[in-house]
């Protein structure tokens, strides 16, 4: 098992967000962290990412627990693509990906000649090499959540935590990331613990075969888990989110089958049926 | 990508060229001052010095070379550190100066000045002050316990107004006639006064600087912003420590040697920047050379000029300015030529 929380209390002050949350995953699985804003989605991966301290409960990654790992060691399970990101300094692409070794040496230590080969070779598999020398600043939106994916991966820790990764991305630069983040966790066997906003992320995953749980996160609520399948229905979105919605499944032109959801209503408006 | 695979170090020849020039710098300021000393005279005095007149070989041994050694430690101190801060506030505009080390040196220098009647204790109290007033920006931006790096600048502007309205009073008592141009001089910047005592504050510069060139790949890091660098393995309170201590090191002895010098702390990195990239990999060790490149350069241009010296502090400023907007426009804003 790579990710164990059991038990997981937090509260800001006296409002508790997070309410005995207990959540597992296993290797090459996904968990998505779904939710209303507010409901303590980042808060679980600030918990996670040991940036919180004060939950009660445990979190382990790999069998250890996140509060005895010093920041070289953690970083080491737990690799993370932030949500928004602006660096103050143009540095290319290849520089940004090289930080995702910065764990591997010492204090005063600096990349040496294996992390630079890990790191190009993070690049290519992400493939992102023809902008590998270009500044990073200089790139869309779309290419800059490769380049965080490939600073990840060139972490090589078993586990990746995703802030909303696509909530900036248009449908093309979304679905490719998705399908990079997909192939990551189908061949190199990572798991990934991600917040997201859209729900059809997770039926994604699932209706691509890949092992996913989805986690319905409600303030003042215990948090529901189950398949993505299970757990997206018009009942729990209309409990959770107050809106009313519709789940189908609708075939591609491939011949997939994929579930989609289309929210049509806020729960305040009365009368409205499937 | 391939042929790049170097880009992100500093070649060998490169390299080489850097550490020559502060030395070729040091080496070029040895044959010129208002004394005039033959060229013959400057070898000799390294080599038999019996065979010099005293004067040529005290302008040489005893003026002009350790002026120049303290000039280039001081502007490698200067740019490295406003490197470092630079990159440890996320913010391309900070200086040397940001954490209130100037202000905290020149109140030093005004205590020494009119407390003390200057000399030794200028350089001791402007010392022990910088590093005050770094300890002082760093604890109140530690106040408040998120976004540290900004309150930490902050804390530093708010340490920096606080230290000068202590050296506007300091000013204000001053005897008119003999402490206040002592504190205006010591404003403006100069190594006229350096000789081999004052060396002992390459020290704390060469230590400061040796801390900071060895986390200069951290640099990278932390300038990602905080919570950013931690998840990728980062112990950033650690190495912010390290980091702020070894150029506050750097600065506070350089200031307490050469009193306020401004720009260098900011056109120095700029300058690297736009030769060697953003990455403090490369961009620490240019800092370091052409910090002290820059700095013994502009300290033979301030005494060999006009007929009396000009500070150091002004020369650095009226030249260094322009130079910088020459270079803003060659790389069209970008920061990279």
């Amino acid at each position: 098992m790579i990710l164990n929380i059991e038990n997981l209390c937090f509260s800001y002050g006296k409002a508790p967000v997070l309410d005995s949350l207990s959540l597992s995953a296993d290797k090459g699985e996904i968990i998505c962290l779904l939710g209303p804003n507010g409901s303590g989605k980042t808060t679980l991966l600030d918990c996670v990412q040991g940036f919180h301290r004060s939950f009660t409960g445990s979190i382990k990654v790999c069998g250890r627990d996140v509060l005895s790992l010093s920041r070289p060691d953690l970083a080491r399970l737990v690799s993370y693509v932030p949500q928004f990101h602006t660096p103050a300094f143009p540095y290319t692409v290849r520089e940004v990906v090289l930080m995702g070794r910065t764990a591997r040496s010492g204090i005063f230590g600096a990349p040496d000649r294996e992390d630079y080969e890990i790191c190009d070779s993070s690049i290519a598999r992400a493939g992102i090499e023809e902008f590998a020398q270009r500044p990073y600043t200089e790139l869309s939106g779309g290419e800059r959540k490769l380049v965080l994916l490939a600073r990840a991966i060139a972490q090589e820790a078993p586990l990746i935590v995703l802030d909303e990764p696509t909530s900036s991305l248009d449908f093309k630069n979304e679905l490719m990331f998705l399908e990079m983040l997909i192939a990551f966790v189908r061949n190199e066997g990572i798991s990934v613990l991600m917040a997201t906003h859209a729900l059809q992320h997770p039926l994604y995953f699932e209706s691509d075969g890949i092992k996913t749980k989805a986690v319905m996160l409600c303030k003042g609520k215990p948090a529901l888990t189950g398949t993505p399948g299970e757990l997206i229905t018009p009942k729990t979105l209309l409990e959770v989110y107050g809106v009313h919605a519709a789940v189908r499944k609708i075939e591609t032109d491939g011949g997939k089958t994929i579930k989609s959801v289309a929210v049509f209503g806020s729960g305040s408006q009365q009368g409205e049926s499937l | 990508m391939r042929k790049n695979k170097s880009a992100d170090r500093l070649s060998l020849p490169v390299m080489i060229l850097l550490f020559v020039l502060p030395l070729l710098a040091v080496f070029v300021s040895l044959f010129f001052g208002r004394y005039h000393v033959s060229l013959q005279e400057v070898f000799l005095s390294f080599v038999r010095p019996q065979s010099v007149p005293l004067a040529s070989r005290v302008a040489v041994l005893q003026l002009r070379l350790p002026r120049a050694v303290a000039a280039a430690f001081a502007g490698a101190s200067l740019a490295v550190s406003g490197a470092a801060f630079q990159s440890v506030f996320r913010n391309p505009l900070v200086n040397s100066g940001i954490l209130g080390v100037s202000n905290g040196a020149g109140f030093g220098a005004c205590v020494a000045i009119i407390f003390f009647g200057g000399g030794v204790f200028t350089y001791f109290f402007s010392f022990v002050f910088a590093v005050a007033a770094v300890l002082l920006s760093y604890f109140a931006g530690r106040i408040s316990r998120v976004t540290t790096s900004i309150t930490m600048v902050l804390g530093g502007t708010i340490v920096g107004a606080f230290f000068n309205a202590l050296v506007s009073i300091m000013k204000y008592v001053a005897d008119p006639y003999s402490q206040l141009p002592s504190i205006t001089f010591w404003f403006m910047g100069s190594f006229a006064s350096v000789g081999y005592t004052h060396l002992y504050a390459l020290i704390p510069m060469g230590f400061g600087m040796i801390l900071v060139f060895l986390s200069r790949w951290k640099l990278n890091v932390l300038s990602m912003g905080e919570k950013e660098a931690a998840s990728l393995g980062v112990d950033v309170r650690k190495a912010q420590i390290l980091i702020i201590g070894g150029a506050t090191l750097c600065t506070a002895a350089a200031v307490c040697i050469s009193g306020t010098i401004g720009w260098v702390g900011l056109v120095i990195p700029h300058i690297g920047r736009m030769i060697a990239g953003n990455s403090n990999q490369k961009l620490i060790p240019v800092s370091i050379s052409l910090g002290a490149g820059f700095m013994v350069v502009m300290d033979l241009l301030s005494r060999t000029l006009t007929g009396s010296e000009i500070p150091i502090g002004i020369l650095c400023a009226l030249i260094g300015t322009p130079f910088f907007v020459y270079l803003l426009k060659k790389s069209k804003g970008g920061f990279r030529l």
